[in-house]
């Protein structure tokens, strides 16, 4: 097996990353689509977004995790 | 002296053919969930010579990538050998020697045993096998570059099967059957990424 390569740089921000990619507003609005079709197949297989729950339902999940 | 490259960015060796197209986009999806950025050579705009532009690219690129699995004879009648592959490996060998704190790059097969017998020159380089999978290659990918806060494999597969599953729609909108395209190559690093930190705050719930 390989020596794996432990990668302590910073993450690439978003602005960094756009501005690589480059996809036109229309673009990212027509891909968006994708994207929310994605968000239903999750919360459909029962998950949710941590970031959607109250404060209290956080601690409480993060309590119990 | 050139600038130093950008510590988060691969340049990906790999055939440009229908028969990888699972392990192209599991490639792109892995390292964006790595928060890596894959780099190909079909992104860089012509004008220069083809040869210098990748080289270019290796050299603006932290790490490389050399998948060697499909290093094999053509089909049409004139069985002619790959050989785009081993020669930007080459490339790479020669630039990380030049400056090692530059540039690493690693080799990918499909099969264990099988770069011996068609690079013997490579000995004592351990390749990362990945089974000619899509899993595979997520699962070496996680192996050859850490990082925290990375998802895990089944999760990677969850994004990769979405990805993979709306090519075909992708490809429409652009107007083309080549996957490998820039414009297409760069909507799929979207797309991966988009999904990637969707994925990254939701958690099961109770």
């Amino acid at each position: 097996m390989p020596k794996p390569i432990y990668i302590t740089a910073p993450r690439p921000t978003v602005e960094e990353l756009d501005k690589r990619w480059r996809i036109s507003k229309a673009r990212k609005k027509e891909l968006q689509v994708l994207v929310d079709q994605f968000k239903t197949q999750i919360a459909n297989r029962n998950v949710v977004p941590v970031n959607s729950l109250k404060p209290e339902k956080r601690r409480k999940r993060a309590s119990a995790a | 002296m050139p600038p130093p490259p950008n510590p988060n960015s691969v340049f990906l060796n790999i055939p440009y053919d229908e028969e990888f197209r699972s392990l192209y986009i599991a490639y792109i999806v892995g390292l964006c969930q790595l928060d890596l950025v894959p780099h190909l050579a079909s992104e860089i705009p012509g004008g220069d010579r083809r040869l210098n532009r990748i080289l270019q690219l290796i050299k603006n690129c932290r790490y490389s990538i050399h998948d060697l699995s499909r290093v094999e004879l053509s089909v049409a009648p004139s069985a002619t050998p790959r050989f785009n592959m081993p020669l930007e490996l080459g490339m790479a060998i020669a630039w990380t020697e030049l400056d090692p704190s530059r540039h690493a790059w690693s080799v990918w097969e499909s099969e264990p045993y099988r770069l011996q017998r068609s690079a013997s020159d490579l000995n004592g380089t351990d390749p990362y096998i990945h089974d000619g999978t899509a899993q595979g290659v997520l699962r070496e990918l996680c192996n050859a570059f850490r990082r925290g806060g990375v998802p895990s494999v089944p999760q990677m597969l969850t994004v990769y099967g979405f990805v993979d599953g709306n090519l075909t729609a992708i490809l429409h909108r652009n107007g083309t059957s080549n996957p490998y395209s820039r414009s297409v190559f760069m909507e799929l690093c979207w797309l991966s990424k988009t999904l990637t930190e969707l994925l990254r705050y939701t958690k099961p719930a109770l």
